[in-house]
């Protein structure tokens, strides 16, 4: 899968969890700091990702990707 | 905009600190940084706090994502405020504090305060983002309360400030509570505010990477809303200075007493406060030393805390130690008694005209000597009656009244009876209306006329002793450290070239001499031949001590002989100590044997000193033997010292009063020992490669006749000193 294809998707969820616009969202945002993630949000994003790609991430090591480009790096290790 | 790059050169300093401190307690405008919608977390909570207490400035959320919370305009970054903001408070996770920081130090944030967990307390990676964030601010000029922190409370209603997330706001009051533990904090405003008692400034200043106590104490020095500060800490990272602060806030004109509580007290609290904050817990006798140096009253408990707080800042200071009890029950004026007297107070005798009153006013039965017995079927006429004659006796400098709950007693008249004598009373006053149901009617009604009100008579003994250990320590002048004479070149002439290590014992006792400590005459002696001629020569009896350094502990290798009254002894054990020193140590090398003079026996007293990584040189004095090994009856002071402090410290051991002549002995020379504490203390402070500096024993002699040095050893560290 292309890493366009994937951080379309990544974006297309994490809008959809975080309740946040497109447009706020860049390779470079950070979850927290920049599109301000809860604690518990980050677990749901995890879950959207899992079910938006079809695949099972190592929880802990989801968790700690704290910006939307590494989520697509971390997320294609798996697609790919 | 870009962030300033850190530089050691731009941190605040000065007024400049005390400004930024101030942006922390009195913000024109607060940013919270990283608020969330969801009540019960931090930073939902903080928000509404400061929201909800009428904070008088102007509040604003930085919640990337989120238009509004509750109802208040929402930023996604603070750099996106158009006004400016004193100061920020920052609810973000660890990780992404770093970049919150940055943006504080774009904005010309004046004071951070980071509640997030995740520093220092998690491990060395904690700690390198802990120094990352404190660089930022160092070089931003921005003062930072924590991380890893409650928050932060002013109850001045000009600001009615709460940036924590504690559960209630405090009651306004004179006193400022500055802890180490956010947890604690949360207790102890609970426990205030069963208790009624109100606070000025509320820290809790977590893992103290900015702002420590110590400019905590200084900022609340100038507070003119502050009467008192309480203390909670866990480590002590730098108690000189602490000491100079505290000084300066505890005595002279406008004195306003600290008292603190140091965990850690037990070698196992220690540990568990290291590995809770992750940092030095010093040792806990050195800390005494220091509080005590400090004018800190160190008190054990949250409730002597505050018992010992409603004393001092809702009564006068006393003239003095007397204490008057007026009771209702014989057994608690017993008991009060004893603990007045435990606690270093003494019962107050009254005068002739005063046991006349109270013979008038009281019936037959009634006791009417210290501790007066009103009788238990006494109501409030019979205790005004007491309380009146009491406390206008001269001899009588605060008094405590008892209550307990009988049938007949009127507990809440009685209340209202002492709040009458109390409202005119030109000397403190405090009451323990014993029990918990019945007397709760009656505690309310002295509560609220700030009368302190005291559960059980021991604790209002103790909060009075408290009072009566601020007031010694203002009416002590301040010490200069005394310098004794000293051959400092001589010292310096054997330390300087040393290597890290044992000094010989001969070096050792001529640094000491150097120091003009009484060292009796020695010779470092290379044969028996000259060993004898060095005895003829000074006179006998003499003692001989093997020099190797190999051999630290001479006695169990037979390398110690004492009392040569001969030269034919001296030869013999010069024979003796040759050959069993060999079979002992085979390998050792010796340098000869150290000839000296038999001293006459005497208290064994020892002197110890150290460079101590958080305090410096430090001295320790005690009695030898069983006193040290199994009372650990030592004390501490931190060098240089007086003449004053010399003699607390002699005083300071419980065995003290062997020396002063217990049981008809003859008293020591305490004078000497003194002088001896006095030069150590100038050695120690000149000479910094001395790690650790053993005397042990000097034997004292009786009063006017000294004393001399029995045996020392001097470590040394570091690099040898170029000429």
């Amino acid at each position: 899968m292309e890493n366009k294809e994937i951080q379309d998707r990544v974006v297309k969820v994490v809008c959809g969890v975080l309740s946040v616009d497109a447009e706020m969202v860049e390779p470079e945002s950070n979850f927290v700091f920049d599109l301000g993630a809860e604690s518990s949000q980050s677990i749901q994003l995890v879950a959207g990702f899992e079910e938006e790609f079809g695949v099972e991430m190592d929880n802990e090591a989801a968790l700690s990707v704290q910006t939307v480009g590494d989520a697509v790096t971390f997320i294609a290790k798996y697609v790919n | 905009m870009s962030v300033q790059a850190p530089s050691p050169k731009a941190a605040p300093s000065g007024s400049g600190i005390s400004r930024a401190i101030d942006a922390v307690f009195n913000p024109r405008s607060i940013a919270v940084l990283g608020v969330t919608r969801s009540p019960g977390t931090v930073p939902y909570d903080i928000f509404h706090n400061i929201l909800t207490t009428s904070y008088t400035g102007v509040l604003y959320p930085v919640a990337p994502g989120k238009r509004s919370i509750d109802s208040v305009r929402a930023y996604r970054y603070l750099t996106d405020i158009e006004d400016d903001v004193d100061l920020a408070v920052i609810v973000f996770p660890a990780n992404v504090c770093e970049r919150a920081l940055e943006h504080c130090a774009k904005k010309g944030v004046k004071a951070v305060i980071i509640i997030s967990a995740g520093f220092r307390e998690v491990g060395p990676e904690g700690l390198r983002r802990e120094q990352r964030i404190k660089d930022i601010c160092d070089a931003n000029g921005i003062a930072m309360i924590g991380p890893n922190c409650l928050g932060v409370i002013n109850t001045d209603p000009a600001m009615s400030l709460n940036a924590s997330f504690a559960r209630k706001m405090p009651a306004q009051g004179r006193i400022a509570f500055l802890s180490q533990s956010g947890a604690l904090c949360t207790a102890v405003l609970d426990y205030a505010l069963g208790k009624g008692i109100g606070f000025s400034k509320f820290v809790s200043f977590g893992n103290k990477a900015g702002l420590t106590e110590m400019d905590l104490l200084e900022y609340l020095r100038g507070d003119d809303q502050t009467d008192m500060i309480l203390l909670y800490l866990e480590e002590l990272r730098n108690g000189r200075k602490l000491i100079e602060v505290a000084q300066r806030i505890t005595r002279g004109p406008g004195a306003k007493p600290i008292l603190a509580i140091k965990s850690g007290r037990t070698p196992q609290g220690a540990s568990a406060a290291a590995s809770h904050t992750g940092s030095l817990a010093g040792e806990d006798a050195i800390c005494e030393a220091v509080f005590r140096e400090a004018g800190i009253i160190r008190v054990t408990s949250i409730e002597e805390l505050f018992n010992s707080a409603i004393m001092l800042t809702y009564q006068p200071l006393p003239k003095g130690d007397s204490l008057a009890i007026v009771t209702n029950a014989g057994g608690p004026g017993v008991m009060a008694t004893d603990a007045a007297v435990g606690s270093g107070l003494t019962i107050a005798p009254f005068a002739p005209e005063t046991t006349a009153k109270l013979s008038a006013a009281l019936p037959a039965a009634a006791n009417i000597k210290n501790p007066v017995d009103v009788i238990g079927d006494a109501r409030s006429d019979r205790y005004i009656a007491a309380m009146e004659a009491v406390l206008a006796d001269a001899a009588v400098d605060q008094m405590l009244v008892i209550l307990t709950p009988q049938s007949m007693t009127d507990i809440e008249g009685i209340a209202r009876g002492v709040c009458e004598v109390h409202a005119h009373a030109t000397k403190p006053i405090a009451c323990s209306f014993m029990g918990a149901c019945d007397v709760v009617g009656g505690i309310d009604i002295l509560q609220a006329a700030n009368i302190p009100h005291y559960i059980l008579p021991e604790w209002a003994c103790r909060a009075m002793a408290d009072v009566q250990r601020v007031i010694k320590w203002r009416s002590q002048p301040a010490e200069e450290p005394q310098q004794t004479p000293a051959d400092q070149a001589a010292a310096a002439a054997i330390i300087d070239p040393a290597p890290a290590g044992y000094l010989r014992e001969d070096q050792a006792l001529a640094v000491l001499k150097a120091y003009e400590f009484p060292v009796p005459a020695y010779k470092l002696c290379r044969s028996a031949d000259e060993a004898v001629e060095f005895a003829d020569s000074i006179g006998y009896p003499v003692v001989l001590r093997i020099v190797s350094p190999q051999i630290v502990h001479k006695f169990d290798v037979k390398g110690v002989a004492l009392n040569l009254e001969s030269a034919q002894a001296v030869r013999d054990a010069h024979r003796d100590m040759m050959n069993s020193v060999h079979a002992a140590v085979p390998d050792a090398t010796i340098e000869g044997v150290i000839a000296r003079q038999m001293v006459p026996a005497g208290h064994e007293i020892i002197l110890g000193a150290k460079q101590d990584a958080v305090f410096g040189p430090t001295l320790m004095f005690g009695l030898g033997g069983l006193f040290v090994e199994t009372f650990k009856d030592v004390t501490f002071a931190l060098a240089p010292i007086g003449p004053a402090s010399a003699m607390r410290m002699v005083k300071d051991v419980k065995a003290h009063s062997l020396l002063e002549g217990a049981r008809g002995t003859e008293p020591a020379d305490i004078e000497a020992i003194c002088q001896c504490l006095l030069r150590l203390s100038r050695l120690v402070t000149d000479f910094p490669r001395i790690a650790e500096l053993d005397i042990n024993p000097l034997l004292v002699w009786p009063a006017g006749q000294g004393g001399a040095v029995a045996d020392v050893r001097i470590k040394i560290n570091g690099e040898t000193q170029p000429k």
